[in-house]
């Protein structure tokens, strides 16, 4: 998939998301719920071959539907930036280099998801769920003055559970952890991998 | 219609706007990263011939010189300060990982013929391209021919170190490069040389015996 496809599903994302907010805000009332997360991510596996650091930048966003008391679907559109500057050997697929290397991962989560409450309405309701669909991944490993970078979408899954904290009428608190496996997917040289990373996320939702 | 005013449109405004600063950088991905200083550009890349079985590479010989190469890849006589440190490290590093070295070859007698060449060489100018880089040694064998990989751009001065089979005329076995090294005129470049040198092999395990 080539990097102006790329941008159009990024762009479609953005813009269907945009459309549903639209929707949401005239919808009927406590139908829908949104939530805006900051998220940590944990890299693990192959993407920890890529980047070992822990990951402070990353945000999420939420729509869900209740289509009744205890389940909802919704989509969950995120951004996490994991980087690394290393000196550690890196394994191409017939030899090695090493120096310094700057190694960015840009993931751009776009998934579909269900989830089950625990609980009633406006109490603390615990969920669980699975989110579906991929990453719009960004992949570069620079070292010296060359670089490598390789953009594609690649499906993929994400449990996930957590836990929402309702605090007024319509504003409350969502905590939630999910791992996010990319099914599909190669490296910047050409090797096929699976990325996987836990993310931790904190933030708000509105009509909890 | 029940529409609850005005939180719901404090978030859609917040919303709103995070989707437009993730338009506008997300479109543009991030990569953070402070500028890097001259020693973090030195590179030890090695490419190894997935063909090759060095288990049965036992010896080796080495030219006493780093040749140097003009544009179109042919030898020139431009020694420079560091190359018999150069060499002297291979040297010790094939010994330490399981080679013997034959000092003076001879190609009519099969107990006196190296199992590998190792070559090293500098580039005089800067080679950007993919695929196979031809080159050719004569010192032991006349106008022998090989290539080398080039996956990425060789800077002037970029040290290779190859390890070419006498027997056949084909790719390196094994080729390390350090970038642009032997041009670097700053203090410690003799030690970078060393680290890089012995880098090249510590990132070669299947070269050991």
């Amino acid at each position: 998939m080539n990097i102006i496809k790329l941008k159009f599903w990024q762009m479609f994302a953005v813009f269907a998301l945009v459309l549903l907010m639209f929707g949401t805000g005239y919808s009927q009332k406590e139908q829908w719920y949104g939530a805006f997360t900051y998220s940590v991510s944990i890299p693990t596996g192959d993407t920890k071959s890529l980047v070992e650091e822990i990951s402070w930048r990353g945000i999420g966003l939420d729509y869900r539907y209740m289509i009744d008391r205890t389940y909802s679907i919704g989509l969950f559109f995120g951004w996490n930036v994991l980087y690394e500057r290393s000196t550690r050997t890196t394994q191409t697929e017939n030899g090695a280099v090493t120096g310094t290397s700057d190694r960015t991962l840009n993931a751009f989560p776009i998934m579909a998801n269900i989830f089950y409450y625990f609980g009633e309405r406006k109490s603390i309701r615990p969920y669980v769920g699975l989110n579906a669909g991929g990453y719009v991944m960004n992949q570069r490993f620079e070292i010296g003055v060359f670089a490598w970078e390789d953009d594609s979408w690649e499906w993929g899954i994400a449990p996930e559970a957590g836990v929402v904290i309702p605090v007024e009428k319509d504003f409350g608190i969502i905590l939630n952890g999910k791992y996010n496996y990319a099914l599909t997917g190669e490296d910047v040289f050409g090797t096929t991998i699976n990325h996987t990373y836990w993310q931790i996320n904190a933030g708000f939702v509105w009509e909890p | 219609m029940n529409y609850t005013f005005p939180k719901k449109h404090l978030w859609f405004g917040l919303s709103s706007l995070l989707i437009l600063v993730s338009l506008v950088f997300g479109l543009q991905s991030c990569y953070p990263g402070d500028d890097i200083t001259a020693a973090d550009t030195d590179i030890v890349a090695t490419y190894f011939d997935k063909e090759a079985d060095f288990s049965t590479k036992l010896t080796f010989a080495i030219p006493d010189k780093v040749f140097r190469l003009d544009d179109e890849g042919n030898p020139i006589e431009d020694p420079g300060a560091n190359d018999q440190l150069a060499l002297n490290r291979i040297k010790s590093n094939l010994i330490e990982a399981g080679f013997t070295e034959i000092t003076d070859p001879d190609t009519t007698n099969p107990s006196t013929t190296p199992d590998v060449l190792v070559i090293a060489f500098a580039n005089q100018s800067t080679w950007v391209s993919g695929g196979c880089y031809s080159s050719w040694y004569s010192w032991y064998y006349p106008y022998y021919g090989w290539c080398y990989p080039v996956y990425y751009t060789y800077d002037i001065g970029t040290l290779l170190i190859a390890m070419v089979d006498p027997n056949e005329s084909r790719n390196a076995l094994w080729v390390a490069a350090l970038n642009g090294i032997l041009e670097d005129t700053n203090a410690g470049i003799a030690d970078r040389l060393t680290d890089g040198i012995d880098q090249a092999f510590t990132q070669s395990p299947y070269l050991y015996k």
